[in-house]
């Protein structure tokens, strides 16, 4: 089944490159330790998720790219043109000359009915093209104007026209310190509206993936190429083929499906996470062998103590004992960060990937008490190594991870709400102070579900 | 049974020779059929028997009796999903219900049971069509198949115990968030399949050597890509010939089996005191099942008879006062009973138009044909998505009226809350 990518602004253009790119060239990469003929299943399982084979050969991904500005789409247009490996469609792309200046509303008041006919006809034939459709993924930014106002129409629209499509938003969480006035107005009110309307949010933090880069890739100069390829490299862990059932070789037909059904069935939680260990530069990971077992506890403890990477993990913090009550559970948490979780799910690929053992994810002390046992762990495997990387675990969580940034997020607006400041700004393009009030409610709301796990 | 028991006049010997006739055709006819000892063996109600004749019965009853799910179901499994699937159907004998779940015993009953099916309904003709080699691509336009074992489902028993009141309504929403998402699934599939199969049928357009198809199915289709299969399909058909063969063998020779069916619930009869057998029954229940509901039976008359006390009193109460009403209450009657009648009129008139155009029934090969050069026969593609849609929306309004019916419900309890806000659910 297919995928179709909605990329839009900056963000969502340049990090979609990069996944493409990083999903065509760790399927096309002839180190993936295993025979010839379960490549050939591979590449092609992820041929048919991400790209259209056209008559000649050449791949072209299942894209749409927006943007209100030309300059991005055009780079990126030429740089997979220049890959000459695959390609971008066209036809499907969508510019415009002038921008929206960071303001929200002005992506999504002004900027979405405008264009909305012809990028939902850009859509509708890229999902012609697909004998299956299983969902979109829509890649933008959550605190700009363009990706993040007109990623929420766009997202809303294909509510309403696809109801029955999973929507995945794929949104990047800006830099605590970040250069724009209003980031964190533009920031609740693209969240409160993929809530709405979207499935699932999988969410990336700059300020995380800047240290991994620095931490764990040893780059000096950090560019957003190397941001946006640490991104691509963690979304590409979590969505090339794994096998369907243990032990057979058939791929997944609808990871997407899959995922969904697994993490986010639930309309209030709908806020996902990705770690990925072992992380490091190519030139280390040549010197470097790993054991599933010290993965695992690894990436276990990076989930309970809420850590992004494996050198922020707090070996301190402990599961709750499971005998106690939920209310002795929440004292105990917040005392000491541990960060409860809904559901997970662990992908692990290359080598020896039976043998590794998932007992510890199977902890009900790490899950929230209402739901059963069953329902809170999965586990999806795959012996083809991905990216060169001969062992690598990721894992994909829904938890409370992000609670923190977002009452912080929710704080900060609410006091500039408070004083009124640039609210005109918003008003001027029809997003009244009631829009903003309904926000505010939602993600209050959102954060007191996940506080009470 | 009544329906075909009739007494045959034969000679003794005739019908010696043909009941192991009747029965090995009906054995060979059902799907893993037992053995004609099995039969035989029922008819004395030895214990060896009983397994098999579960199998069979749940292979008859199960909604998709795959191989795989005999295997790997547990014969309590089955015997359970057999005991609900019969309850629902109306079998009368409480012995039935009262044999054990590990299924060691009664294999008289559940020849009983099997005998009962077969009289009382079209089983055979269903379980021919269902073991049909399809060479064609085919759609069902109704869902009487998935029907006939509606109100009995495979679910544990355990499901429904006290726990289930103290739930979170996470959980609860959760499951449904789940459902919904195995719902698009399942419709992606859908989707996907029919676009597959388009496109087949359009790239395979004028190969079939049949005019009136022109073009191949699936399975032709695999016949060409895979010459080997082609073995492989002619032993299923000669199965189903043999199979057919059987069964109009069956047909000739049914009599002589329902009397044979006779004289086994007549030594039924005598032995089943239905006192003298429960003690052996019931120390091996597991779970109350019986007990409650001998309660809740008793309960129910009791329920029943304070009612038609009830009744009787507002009864004669309303009478009481309808006559101090005098002309004008008679009047208000007429025109209502008027007015009924005429509406009654107008949905039988209605229902009579109706009957006139065949509602679509059963599964139909796909054809595909170029516009214009629509076959004269079968069923257009148009019909079928007319009816499709006519009753998508009649279980639409019966959805909307439950979902109005748990509104109320809902807003009904919330008012019993004081100091709660109720906030409508968002959808998704």
């Amino acid at each position: 089944m297919s995928i179709v990518t909605v990329q839009l602004g900056q963000c969502g253009n340049q990090i979609g490159f990069e996944v493409f790119d990083t999903l065509f060239s760790d399927s096309h990469c002839s180190q993936g330790l295993c025979s010839k003929k379960e490549n050939e299943a591979y590449q092609t399982s992820c041929k048919e998720r991400f790209f259209n084979e056209q008559e000649n050969g050449v791949l072209v991904a299942r894209a749409v790219l927006v943007d209100m500005e030309p300059k991005v789409i055009n780079q990126t247009l030429s740089k997979s043109a220049h890959s000459g490996r695959w390609k971008y469609d066209q036809c499907a792309c969508f510019c415009q000359k002038q921008g929206s200046g960071n303001n929200w509303a002005y992506g999504y008041s002004v900027h979405g009915p405008r264009h909305e006919e012809s990028i939902m006809n850009l859509i509708q034939k890229e999902v012609e093209k697909c004998d299956s459709l299983s969902g979109f993924f829509i890649i933008m930014s959550m605190a700009g104007g363009t990706g993040s106002g007109l990623g929420a129409f766009i997202t809303q629209n294909l509510q309403d026209q696809y109801s029955n499509c999973l929507k995945m938003n794929q949104v990047i969480w800006p830099y605590g310190t970040g250069e724009v006035i209003v980031q964190n107005y533009n920031s609740i009110l693209t969240l409160s509206h993929l809530y709405r309307c979207s499935h699932a949010l999988l969410f990336h933090e700059n300020d995380a993936i800047h240290k991994i880069c620095s931490k764990l890739m040893n780059i000096r100069q950090i560019s957003f190429k190397d941001i946006n390829q640490v991104l691509a490299h963690q979304l590409g862990s979590m969505f090339q083929p794994t096998y369907s059932v243990e032990g057979s070789f058939h791929y997944r037909r609808n990871p997407l499906g899959d995922l969904m059904e697994h993490l986010v069935p639930h309309p209030e939680f709908k806020m996902l996470g990705v770690r990925n260990i072992p992380q490091m530069s190519e030139n280390s990971l040549a010197y470097s062998t790993f054991t599933w077992a010290g993965l695992l506890k690894h990436l276990k403890q990076m989930l309970i103590s809420n850590a992004k990477m494996e050198e922020d993990i707090n070996w301190q913090v402990r599961a709750p004992l499971s005998g106690l009550s939920a209310l002795g559970k929440m004292s105990f948490s917040k005392e000491l960060h541990f960060n409860t979780s809904i559901a997970n799910l662990v992908i692990l690929r290359g080598k020896d990937v039976q043998s590794a053992d998932l007992g510890g994810f199977k902890d009900p002390a790490l899950y929230t008490s209402w739901l059963e046992p069953a329902h809170t762990f999965n586990v999806w495997k795959t012996q083809r190594a991905f990216n060169k990387y001969e062992k690598l675990a990721t894992l994909v969580s829904n938890s409370q991870f992000l609670v923190k940034p977002l009452d912080m997020i929710v704080g900060k607006a609410w006091n500039m709400f408070a004083s009124k400041a640039y609210i005109h700004q918003y008003t001027k393009f029809g997003i009244e102070e009631d829009d903003f009030l309904d926000s505010f409610t939602l993600l209050e709301q959102v954060i007191a579900s996940y506080c009470n796990l | 049974m009544g329906r075909r028991r009739r007494r045959v006049d034969r000679g003794a010997g005739t019908w010696a020779r043909a009941l192991p006739e009747a029965i090995a055709a009906l054995s060979r006819m059902l799907p893993a059929g037992p053995s004609p000892e099995t039969f035989r063996r029922a008819k004395f109600d030895l214990p060896e028997a009983t397994p098999a004749l579960w199998r069979l019965l749940f292979q008859v009853l199960s909604p998709r009796p795959e191989e795989g799910a005999t295997v790997s179901l547990a014969l309590e499994t089955q015997v359970r999903l057999v005991k609900s699937v019969l309850r629902a159907q109306g079998y009368p004998r409480q012995e039935l219900a009262e044999l054990p779940e590990g299924g060691s015993q009664g294999s008289r009953e559940l020849l009983l049971a099997f005998s009962w099916l077969l009289a009382c309904g079209t089983l055979l003709e269903q379980l021919l069509a269902r073991t049909r080699v399809r060479l064609g691509d085919e759609m069902p336009v109704c869902e009487c198949e998935d029907l006939t074992c509606g109100g009995a489902s495979l679910g544990q028993p355990a499901l429904s115990k006290e726990a289930d009141s103290r739930r979170d309504v996470r959980y609860v929403q959760w499951l449904m968030g789940k459902l919904q998402c195995r719902w698009r699934n399942l419709t992606s599939s859908h989707q996907e399949q029919c676009v597959l199969l388009s496109k087949i049928h359009e790239y395979t357009q004028g190969c079939h050597s049949d005019q009136s198809l022109g073009h191949l199915s699936v399975a032709e289709t695999e016949l060409l890509r895979d010459p080997e299969g082609g073995q492989e399909l002619l032993r299923a058909l000669e199965c189903e010939n043999a199979r057919l063969e059987a069964a109009l063998t069956w047909r000739r020779l049914e009599l002589v089996f329902w009397q044979w069916m006779d004289t086994v619930l007549d030594a039924c009869l005598p032995s089943t005191p239905s006192a003298g057998s429960q003690p052996t029954f019931l120390p091996s229940l597991s779970d109350h099942g019986p007990r409650e509901l001998e309660l809740v039976a008793w309960e129910l008359q009791a329920l029943q008879e304070e009612l038609r006390v009830a009744v009787e009193v507002r009864r004669v109460a309303c009478e009481a006062q309808v006559q101090g009403w005098g002309s004008e209450w008679s009047t208000t009657m007429r025109s209502l009973k008027e007015a009924v009648g005429q509406e009654l009129a107008a949905l039988q008139k209605a229902w009579e138009q109706e009957g006139g155009l065949v509602q679509p029934h059963g599964p139909h090969r796909l054809v595909r044909s170029e516009a214009g050069a629509l076959p004269c026969w079968g069923l257009q593609a148009a019909e079928a998505i007319r009816a499709l849609r006519s009753k998508e929306a009649c279980l639409e309004a019966a959805l909307c009226c439950l979902q109005g019916q748990c509104r109320q419900e809902l807003a009904r309890l919330l008012r019993a809350l004081p100091g709660v806000i109720w906030l409508s659910p968002r959808g998704r």
